[in-house]
Parts: structure tokens; sequence; C-alpha cells
């Protein structure tokens, strides 16, 4: 952080005692809550082994990676339809046809306004009376594609509104139509500059697909609670599901981080154009960085 | 600048081990044991061997009941019955989760039923789960994916214009269940103006909003959380069926049942409502199984494991309205 | 559509605890998340990786998850809070991580040249934050801090998961009695609807009055 750089000097010897000392008071607090949170825990019997052990046993869980696999599959189909559509939106919404823009722009701020566990109530008790009765599988993943399609179209627009002007006028100067520009040239490189968020909008569609349980999609969350049934152990299964989906979660923001960084140290399509032609620009250098 | 990036990398990694390592610490617990010890607390049931050996010994019909093009020669060719149900419902439906079979009253049920049919006796074989939820019973019955629906399935007139009701199979009624030590709540009219947990989709929710309309209702979505509610002391009172209710308070003994049921629950087999002659015939093998016997077994069982007593008199098939 | 509108009132209670259930969570994420964005910032490396550990973890866990647990597992060490503190809470908690992204962002966009004019006039390290750096930032953080706000209001549905009486609740509640759904959901969504875009219109204003005049 840049700011965060400048704002202070560089700490002196008494600076530097203090902030040793403000340092170990913090590490002190924060384990004693810790000891006391977990001494607590204990004291109320939740860290008896007998009450851990189920998890060591196969069959508890191999029922909660049957669950793990139903929440990947959902994630995974979900996101299969969101992002393609979600293009699509976005590149509607900045269409020239006034119609195709004004659809597209209600069909993003409608379903940006509407909770997800609302829209799965709805298609799972409100829609089937009216005839339309999905298999359990897609009572879930359509609500959250449709959610998801309307963030995305945000996600990509913002992306190819970051885009340099020139871009646009490049593929027009060589003759490439409205729609052939959008998709040879735009859109690709705005995916390539948009692509940690993207992933973080995966680490959302994880997150969205823990309504599963409400439709009775085999999901972790529905395991864990049928899991409970059995064991009546609530607050075990519910921690190790609660790690478990951490665990995934920050893979996959790992994943974006190191998606950012490697965009920052390629160069950019936005980088200005040297005005002396003769300069050989070496492409593989990372762009020189005034600030940062 | 990369080494900027390079120490926040150091931050982000240390701080993800560090709550890797406090959670590792608290989920290893103090100590381990060596002996295979059993889960602290399930249901009591019965071995596996002594519940597939109720099954096997069910009746099996005579070829001459199974007539052509019926409902029940379709499942006798397909060689088992597809059922809808549950497979985390307490002593009715739950998934034995060593051994993959189901065990419980209802699954009991519609395992002797399949067994009518097609007269195998490999318990594991006999029905295929299609997990159904009360908004969806009516649906899989009517399109035809499952055969028959065992879900602790109310009759109700309203229903019966839906589906077709064999039996009722079982009476049931909602009951109370309250912390060890409260003694003000003893029957429903004592749940006005208390908090009352039930299940979000359970006819207890209908039931209460007749029997008790001053109560604060909370709807959860699973029994574990309305247990652990009553626990906690969010909730004063758990309304819902009775046999579940005792076996929760049969594991936990923080909490007990009281009173007696105050609503009537007839219980019945759905069956579609477009195959007249599936209800004539689970009907028969319902009087069959009365008589001989076995519904008795059964009842031992699954729910006598939990409630004492001798099994009560099966309830008169056609009794309950929409039957 | 009779029926919905005879309890139109139950509704509107359920809205009315959906507002309050959003606008405590908001205020909540935001107080909490300005801490965790200053934790972030000082030179002191614990509470920089206890800011840095908070948001990842409350970042990556599914509100769900996180509100069970506080409801269920959190007794056992001897807190207990009400259905609807627990589900304002556990709002605040989830909502702070994004808030405090928000913040470093919007600090983020302002010009390096600002911080280092305020230290060279001589101002310490609190006083360039509160009287240079952070207002400025205000205006870079009004767009993602509303996106927190829907978000949290959204979210806030999750709650009826947990047997809060909210919108979502109600409208549940509504259709079991009486199997009166899809206007019962209408109604609901249109609710919702006027709550989000009341949410991004207020933000729209705030920008606007924070524009730079040039």
């Amino acid at each position: 952080m840049s700011v965060n750089r400048v704002l202070f000097d560089p700490p002196g010897p008494r600076g530097r005692r203090r902030i040793r000392i403000i340092a170990t008071i913090v590490v002190v607090m924060a384990m004693g809550l810790v000891a006391l949170a977990l001494q607590r825990f204990a004291a109320s019997g939740q860290l008896a082994p007998g009450r851990w052990q189920p998890f060591t046993h196969w069959p508890y869980l191999r029922f909660l990676w049957e669950g793990l696999r139903g929440t990947l599959g959902a994630t995974a189909v979900a996101a299969l339809f969101s992002f393609p559509l979600g293009a699509g939106v976005a590149v509607l919404r900045l269409s020239r046809n006034p119609t195709l823009r004004r659809l597209a722009a209600g069909y993003v701020e409608l379903f940006r306004s509407l909770p997800l566990l609302l829209l799965i109530f709805a298609f799972l008790l409100a829609l089937p009376p009216l005839g339309l009765n999905l298999p359990i599988f897609w009572k879930l993943v359509v609500p959250i594609v449709m959610v998801n399609v309307a963030v995305l179209a945000e996600v990509f627009r913002a992306g190819i509104r970051a885009l340099d002007r020139g871009q646009f006028e490049a593929a027009a100067a060589i003759g490439l139509t409205h729609w052939q520009s959008m998709r040879i040239v735009v859109l690709p490189q705005a995916i390539r500059m948009m692509a940690p968020a993207l992933v973080a909008q995966l680490v959302s569609l994880l997150k969205d697909s823990t309504l599963g349980y409400v439709v009775s999609y085999p999901e972790l969350m529905k395991q864990a609670n049928s899991l409970t049934v059995y064991t009546h152990l609530l607050v075990q299964t519910f921690l190790i599901v609660a790690c478990i989906y951490v665990a995934i979660n920050l893979l996959l923001s790992q994943l974006a981080h190191w998606l950012e960084r490697r965009s920052q140290r390629r160069p950019r399509a936005a980088r200005p154009v040297p005005a002396r032609a003769d300069v050989q620009v070496d492409a593989q250098a990372p762009t020189p960085q005034l600030v940062h | 600048m990369s080494q900027h990036i390079a120490r926040y990398g150091l931050l982000r990694r240390t701080s993800i081990l560090a709550v890797a390592s406090a959670v590792s610490v608290a989920l290893v617990g103090c100590g381990s044991s060596s002996a295979a010890v059993a889960p602290a607390a399930t249901a009591p049931t019965v071995s596996s061997s002594e519940y597939n050996a109720i099954i096997a010994a069910a009746p099996v019909a005579d070829t001459s009941a199974i007539t052509r093009g019926s409902w029940m020669e379709s499942v006798k060719t397909r060689g088992h019955l597809q059922v809808g149900g549950s497979d985390a419902a307490q002593l009715f439906s739950l998934k034995d989760l060593e051994t993959g079979e189901l065990k419980g009253f209802d699954a009991g049920l519609s395992q002797m039923l399949a067994r009518y049919i097609t007269g195998k006796t490999d318990v594991l074989s006999l029905t295929k789960l299609t997990t159904v939820t009360v908004d969806t019973r009516e649906t899989l019955l009517q399109n035809g994916t499952v055969d028959a629906v065992f879900a602790t399935y109310t009759i109700t007139p309203a229903r019966a214009k839906k589906v077709a009701f064999a039996g009722a199979y079982y009476e049931s009624g909602d009951a109370i269940l309250v912390k060890k030590n409260n003694t003000s709540i003893k029957e429903v009219a004592d749940l006005k103006g208390k908090n009352v947990a039930t299940e979000s989709n359970s006819t207890a929710a209908l039931s209460l909003k007749k029997y008790a309309p001053q109560a604060r209702l909370q709807l959860f979505q699973t029994d574990a959380e309305c247990v652990a509610a009553v626990q906690q002391g969010r909730a004063d009172a758990y309304v819902l069926d009775q046999g579940i209710l005792i076996s929760d308070a049969s594991n936990n003994p923080a909490v007990k049942v009281v009173g007696q049921p105050f609503t009537k629950e007839p219980y019945g087999i759905g069956l579609p409502l477009n195959k007249p002659e599936a209800k004539a015939f689970v009907n028969t093998w319902l009087k069959k199984i009365y008589a001989d016997g076995s519904w008795n077994k059964l009842w031992k069982a699954t729910i006598g494991t939990v409630v004492s007593g001798d099994a009560p008199a099966p309830p008169t098939i056609g009794s309950a309205d929409g039957s | 559509m009779n029926i919905v509108l005879s309890h139109f009132g139950d509704l509107l209670g359920g809205f009315w605890v959906t507002i309050e259930l959003t606008l405590l969570g908001f205020a909540g994420s935001v107080v909490l998340g300005t801490i965790l964005a200053v934790c972030r910032v000082v030179p002191i490396t614990p509470l920089r990786v206890i800011g840095a550990s908070y948001v990842e973890f409350f970042r990556n866990i599914p509100l769900l998850t996180l509100m069970f647990l506080f409801i269920f597992g959190l007794p056992d060490i001897g807190i207990t809070y009400s259905l609807f503190a627990s589900a304002a809470i556990c709002l605040a908690l989830s909502g702070a991580a994004f808030t405090c992204e928000a913040i470093r962002s919007g600090i983020n966009t302002v010009p390096v040249g600002q911080a280092e004019a305020a230290r060279a006039i001589g101002l310490t390290f609190t006083q360039s934050l509160r009287c240079v750096i952070l207002p400025q930032a205000f205006r870079s953080m009004v767009q993602p801090l509303v996106n927190v706000f829907i978000g949290v209001a959204l979210s806030s549905s999750l709650a009826a998961a947990v047997a809060v009486n909210d919108l979502t609740n109600r409208t549940q509640q509504l259709n079991l009695e009486y199997a009166e759904a899809v206007a019962a959901f209408l109604v609901a969504g249109a609710l919702y609807l006027v709550l989000s875009l009341g949410g991004a219109g207020a933000g729209a204003w705030f920008e606007r009055r924070l524009a730079i005049q040039r």
C-alpha cells in the first residue's frame, strides 16, 4: 500500500520499542482470548474425544464427502452457466440497440436486488403449483445462476469499460463490426483483466450453494444436517464443515491473488504506446510503475 | 515492490497457518482413545441382523394377487419398490452410515411391502429411496418417479384429493419437549405466550396455529436445531411428532417429554391416485401384517426401543378421514 | 392475492425486522470494518496478521455456516445471544470483512502525493489519516460500501433459516398456512427490491454530494 509506506517515517529506537511493546501486548491478549475460549469449550464437554471420534470413521467422512461432491458439482454447473451468460448480458448492456440495452439493464437491476433464498423458496414453493417443477438440482442451480448472471454482468461491464478506448477504435478501424470487435478484441482482454474478480465471484457461488439444504439437495450443509440427526453432534459437525468450506474458498482466493499478481507483471493492453516509433519496447519486461 | 508483495504473501501464509493450527488444536482435542468408541449419542436401535430377520419373516403375496398390468406387476417386474421418503428421520427412516441400509418404522414397512410384492429377502435390494420433502411428495407420486410414499405422511382430506392413501398404518400425535427442570409447561394450553420451536415444514407448525395460536413460533430446519434451541433456552418448548421427541429425550438427558399427544396424526402410505388397484392391494397387505404380528415386531424394533410398553393396537384401515 | 393483502401487516412487520437487521448489520460492519482497516495499516505486525486473517476467514466462510456456529456452537462457550442479535452480529462480522477491503481500496485510490504533503506539513499518522486521507477516500468508497449494504440487506434473508421472524420467514409461514405462494413471494420480492434500490439510491445521492465540482 503506497499511502501506507508514506504515512509514517521509519520508527526510531523509541518508536520501535513502543511498537514492540504493543505487539507483545496484542499477542498475549489474543492468545489469552483463544485459550479462554478453548477452555470454556472444553469445560462444556465439547472437546471430549468421544464427540470427535465419529469423524475418524470412514462412513461418516464418506457421507460428508458426498456432500462436498454435491457442493462442487452444483458450483461447477452454476459457474458453467453464469459466466458465459453474464458476459452475454454485459455485452447486451453495451449494445447500440436501446431496447436490448434497457432489457439487460432491467434484468441486472432486478436480480441484484433480490435475495437468493427468496428466489429458491419461490422455485420450491411458488412455481410448482403453477406447473414449473424442476428436479431438485435445478431448483438450486437455476436461482443461483439467475442472481450471479446479474452480478457477473456488472463485473464484465466494469472490465469492458476499464479497457482503453483505443482498443475499440482500433477494432473499428480494421473493419470489425460491433459484435465482432466485442467477441475478438474486447471480451478476451476484459476477461483477463477481471480474472481475479471473476475467481472471487466463484467463491461467492460456492457460498451460495450452501442453500442447497433448503431444497434437500445433498450438498455439504444438507449432509451435515442429516449427519446431526444420526449423531446428535451439532457443534462438531458444523465446525468441521466450516473448516472444509474455508479451506476450499481459501484455495480459490489464493488462485485469485495469484492471478492478480501475474496480471501486474505482464504487459497490459491499457499501457500507452511510446511516442517514438523506433523505440523497441521489450514486451516481456515489467511495466515501469510510477506509483504502487 | 516484489519484496513488498513477497512479505504480504508471507503474512497471508502465516495467517492461514495460524488459523489452521488453532482449528486443528481444537479438533485434536485432549488425548486420543485407542479403543473404537461408539459415537457419543446415537439413537438406540436393534442390530442389523435382528432387523433384517424381521423383514425377511414378513409375508409374501400369492402370485394370483398380482394382476396383469397393475401397479403391483410393474413393481414386481422391476424387482424393487421405488420409495419416496427420507434418510434422516429418526426412528422412521434413518440410513445406517456403516451399511447403507435404511432402518426405521417407515423404512421397515416399505421393505416389507416390497418383499410382499417381489418375494425377495435381501433387505438392501428391496427398495430404492428418493428423498422427498413436504412440497415434492405429491408431484413425485403423480409423475411416477416413486411408487409409494412412506414419509410420516399425515392423511388429510385435502391431500386425499391429490394422492390415494392406504392405511392409516400408525397413529401418532404431536407432543411437547421441554428442558428437564421446566415445570411450568405441562400441556398445550401452557404454551400460550411462550417461544415454541418446531420444524419449518411439519404439520406440527400448522397444529400449533390451531391449538396454541398465542404461542410464538420459531421455525427451524432440522430436529437437532430445535432440541438445541430448547436446551439453550432460546425456545421454551419444542413441538413435533411424539415418537421423534421421545427419541430425542432418550438421547439427551437435559430434556424431557411432557403430557400426552394433543393431536391425532394418522400416517398413511401415499399411492398414485390413478391406480386404484394399488390402494386395495396395499390395504390387504396391511391387514395381513397386522394379523400375523409383523407390524408389532417392527414397532418393537424401531419405535419400541424408545417408547416403553407394548405395541399399541394398529389403527383401523380406512378410519382416517381421506383414507 | 386477497390473503396476502389481508396479511400485509404481517409482511410489513417482517419487512421492518429485515430493515432493522440490515441497518444494525451494516452499522456494525462499518464500525468493525474501519477498525480492521486501521489494523491492517498500522506498523504493528500482530495487528496486521489478525486483520488479514480475520478478512480471509470471514470472506470465505458461508454466512449460513457462520450463523449455525454462532447460534448453536457459541452457547457451549457460554455466550448466548437471542436469535435476532445473533443474526445481526453474524451479518456485521461477515460484512466487516468486505467493508475493510472496501475501505482499503478506497484509501488506495488517494494519490500518494496527498500523504506525502500531509507528512510534509508535519501531521502525525492519525492526523493525516483523519484529516487528509480518509475524507478523500470516502468519495471512492461510496460505491463499494453501497454494494456491501445491498449484500447485507439480501443476506439478512438467511436469518429466516435460523428462525428469525424476518420478511422471508413470514412469507414462508404464510405459504405454509395458506399455500398462497405466488402472491406472497411477489410481494416479498417487491419489498426487497424497495430496500435494495433505496440503498442504491442513497448511495448515488451520497456520491453526488461528495463529488468534486470541477
